[in-house]
This record gives structure tokens, C-alpha cells and sequence, in this order.
């Protein structure tokens, strides 16, 4: 029953769903929107895969109903750059071999930019503090806080 | 669920369940319920989100020397509050390790109340402060010492008109400190095996314990109580050792624990013990560093 009509923004733009009462934020992102980068990795709030911000805050999509967007402005990593470019932050990602399989890509990604914005030159320690939610199999995260590190320089 | 009740004002949502609140389940950030809600253990007809009541449920203030906190207050808000930097510690020591940090900006201090399953961390740190729980309806406002707010393994004191809305407890003076410690089976995104949280005063010239509560999300049941017979033996008495280790005996003597797939009740008792200890001079520590920075 898709009664609820949830009006929000999504990186940037303005959004009019029908949602059911039970879809998750991640639902409508992924099969309403075609928004695919957030993952269900887990689905109960492990993994930390579904990482998008909320009203510029991260948070799981997948632990937060649709209808509690209303009003709320959503970013993916799809609003992160100008879609055509990787930013700095992208670049240094993929210089440092920080996404390998790619599945956590776009929550690190997201979590990163969170970091960024609010410390200007963070400690390995704030680094992996701020990535300690988000799991990722591949790199074994090393690469992950490297990159970050760097992108610092860069700006420097 | 099928229903959903979206009220803009908390008027609102008390009237909304005003009759038939017994059906309703209220949503805080979700962080709790929305994998219970999936996986079937609670199936709620319906549910009333919070969400439209920030501005007037997301606050935190002192008053004189009280301090208030609306129940949609995220754990990441405390955490990065000035108020709680120094004899609040115990919520830092509680948040660096509540979840993962996008659990942090979701779960919320109302939603930790509501909750009430044994791993929420807040709760034990509240009774150590000797807090008091504001519940709202539309009769009007009942206060909850939060030492009686749970009842049972979730569930809480709370009648089904009503929405919890505020928590509040007195800052600790500068003789006083707060710590808190839990164990599981690593650092993040675990069940605790145990938590505890200490409220302690030293005397006017830091020699003996004035005053002290110690709050333990497992006394003798899955409730968190507070270790009254451990509190009154450390009650006017010097911290030494052999003090600790007394009262290390009371504690053993006053927790009874039972075993599960988690960890074994001697293993539990076990880390209570040393907890105890490490809170205790932790505190003390503190209180004593503090009087000498002027702090």
C-alpha cells in the first residue's frame, strides 16, 4: 500500500514518491529513484554499507523508514561530485588502491567527506574512528586511511 | 504496520494517542526497532514518528544546576556538547563506544529510555546520576526516577498515552565525577557483556567516598539496578586497596548473574570486580587532578 506521499530532496533535487509505510530510505533510494550506491550489505545496521547523509549528517538507509525523510534533504555519493570528474577526494581513493571491489566505495566515500568537512587535518586515530562503522573486506582499510591522509596534503 | 501518524507538534502527537496509544509503537531515529519491526519480533499496527518534533524535543540546557535533555537528543550531540567534557565523562566513555558513528547520529536519549534492552548503554549512567524521567500526555506531565523506569527486559514505566520527553539530573558538583566502562567481546557494534556506571563524591578534603552510585545494566535480572549493598559499604570509607577488595567481596556477594551463550556468570562477576576498581580510582583520580588545575 503505497499511501504515503514523501516529498524530499535528493542531492539537490526535489522528490515526490508514493512510499509504504515499511519501505527504508535505502528501498526508495535503490528501487524508486535508481539511486544505486548505497548497498544493503547487511541490512541490520552492521555494515554500514547503506551510508547516506541526512540533512548533512551520515546515517544507515537501511535503519531509517522512507516517510522519516520527509522534509529532509538525502545525499548519495551520486551528489557528491560534478558527475563527470572524480573530486580530490575520489582521486586520492583510487591512487591509494582504497576501493578494490567497490562495495563499500560509496559509504567510505560519504563517510570521508564527513571527516573532511568538520576536521581539517585528521589523526589516523579520527580517521579510523570515522570509518569504524563502515566495513569493508577487501583493503583492510590501510589504504582507505592513507588516502585520506593525502588528500589533506593535496589541499595543503 | 500500516499506519503511520506523522504529527508536526507534540500536542499533536499526544492526541493522536490519547485513546488507543496501546497499538502504537513511537519511533524515535528507528536505529532500534526497524530490525525488530523486519525480522517480525514486534509487529507494531502502528507507528507515530517523531521526526517532525525536533525543535521542540532536540535540547540540551542547563538550568542553575540542572541539566535537560529533550528526548530526541542524539548520542553524537552529547558527545560533542561542552557540558559533558568534564565530570560528565561517563557519557563520553559511554558514546566513544555506543555503536558505530552512524549509529551515533542516529540513536537518540528517548529512544535509549524506550528501548530499555540491556545494552543500552545511556541507561546505567542516568540512574548513577540519580536522573528523572519526564513523560508527557495530554493529562499533563509524570516524572519517572529513571531507577524505576524499567520493569522488565523492554519495558518500561510508561503508560500508553504517553511520549517520553525529557531527561533531567543535577551537574555534578566539583567533588564529584562520573566514569563508566563496558565489556563485550570487542570494542564496536557489540552486545554488552556487562556495563557499568559510577557516580562519586569525594569529601571536602578528598580523603573518604562522601557519596557513591553505581549503577549495572545486570544486577540480579536483565534490569540495570543500582549495587545499593556495594554503594553503602563504600559510603564514608578511605580508597585503599584493602577497601577495594572488600568491596570487590560485596559486589560478588550482591550480583547474581546467570550464564548464556554470550559469556558465563563467573566470567561477568569477574570483570564487575575489576570494573569496580577501575572506576573507582578513575573517578577519584579525576576529582583529585581536577581540584589541583583549578578545574
Amino acid at each position: 500500500m503505497k499511501d504515503i506521499l514523501l516529498e524530499f530532496k535528493v542531492n539537490g533535487q526535489p522528490k515526490k514518491v508514493y512510499v509504504d509505510p515499511n519501505d527504508r530510505l535505502l528501498d526508495v533510494l535503490r528501487d524508486y529513484l535508481d539511486i544505486k550506491s548505497p548497498k544493503e550489505g547487511c541490512g541490520t545496521g552492521d555494515c554500514g554499507l547503506c551510508t547516506v547523509t541526512l540533512d548533512g549528517k551520515p546515517v544507515l538507509s537501511c535503519l531509517t523508514f522512507a516517510f522519516q525523510a520527509r522534509g529532509k534533504e538525502v545525499t548519495t555519493v551520486e551528489g557528491l561530485g560534478n558527475g563527470k570528474e572524480l573530486s580530490p577526494m575520489q582521486q586520492a581513493l583510487r591512487d591509494a588502491g582504497a576501493a578494490q571491489c567497490g562495495f563499500c566505495t560509496p559509504a567510505m566515500e560519504i563517510m570521508v567527506t564527513d571527516l573532511l568537512k568538520r576536521v581539517d587535518n585528521p589523526t589516523d586515530s579520527q580517521i579510523k574512528e570515522q570509518i569504524s562503522g563502515t566495513l569493508c573486506r577487501c583493503t583492510g582499510y590501510y589504504p582507505i586511511v592513507e588516502a585520506v591522509k593525502k588528500i589533506k596534503e593535496e589541499e595543503r | 504496520m500500516t499506519e503511520v501518524l506523522m504529527p508536526n507538534t507534540l500536542a499533536e502527537a499526544l492526541s493522536m494517542i490519547s485513546k488507543d496509544g496501546h497499538d502504537v509503537l513511537i519511533l524515535g531515529s528507528g536505529s532500534d526497532v526497524i530490525p525488530r519491526i523486519r525480522e517480525r519480533e514486534i509487529v507494531p499496527k502502528k507507528v507515530l514518528d517523531l521526526s517532525g518534533l525536533g525543535s521542540e524535543l532536540n535540547y540540551i540546557r542547563i538550568e542553575g544546576n540542572v541539566i535537560r535533555m529533550g528526548a530526541l537528543v542524539t548520542v553524537r550531540q552529547i558527545i560533542d556538547n561542552e557540558l559533558f567534557k568534564g565530570r560528565l565523562e561517563a557519557f563520553l566513555q559511554a558514546g566513544r563506544m555506543f555503536g558505530g558513528p552512524q549509529i551515533r547520529n542516529m540513536a537518540t536519549v528517548g529512544g535509549n529510555l524506550g528501548a530499555a534492552s540491556s545494552s543500552e548503554d545511556l541507561i546505567p549512567i542516568f540512574i548513577a546520576l540519580d536522573a528523572k524521567v519526564k513523560m508527557a500526555s495530554i493529562d499533563g506531565d509524570r516524572l519517572v526516577p529513571v531507577s524505576k523506569l524499567v520493569v522488565a527486559k523492554r519495558q518500561i514505566d510508561r503508560r500508553p498515552n504517553e511520549i517520553i520527553r525529557e531527561i533531567y539530573f543535577e551537574m555534578p558538583d566539583d567533588s564529584s565525577w562520573t566514569a563508566f566502562f563496558k565489556a563485550g567481546r570487542r570494542n564496536s557494534l557489540i552486545i554488552d557483556l556487562i556495563n557499568m556506571a559510577m557516580y562519586l563524591k569525594l569529601n571536602i578534603d578528598g580523603t573518604k567516598i562522601e557519596d557513591i552510585r553505581i549503577a549495572l545494566n545486570r544486577v540480579r535480572g536483565k534490569t540495570p539496578e543500582r549495587a545499593y549493598k556495594t554503594e553503602e559499604y563504600l559510603r564514608g570509607k578511605r580508597i585503599e586497596n584493602e577497601t577495594i577488595a572488600r568491596a570487590q567481596e560485596v559486589l560478588d556477594s550482591e550480583v547474581q548473574l546467570s550464564s548464556d551463550f554470550r559469556a558465563s556468570a563467573e566470567y561477568r562477576k569477574s570483570l564487575d570486580k575489576v570494573i569496580l576498581a577501575r572506576l573507582i580510582n578513575n573517578c577519584r583520580d579525576r576529582i583529585v587532578e581536577g581540584r589541583r588545575t583549578g578545574n
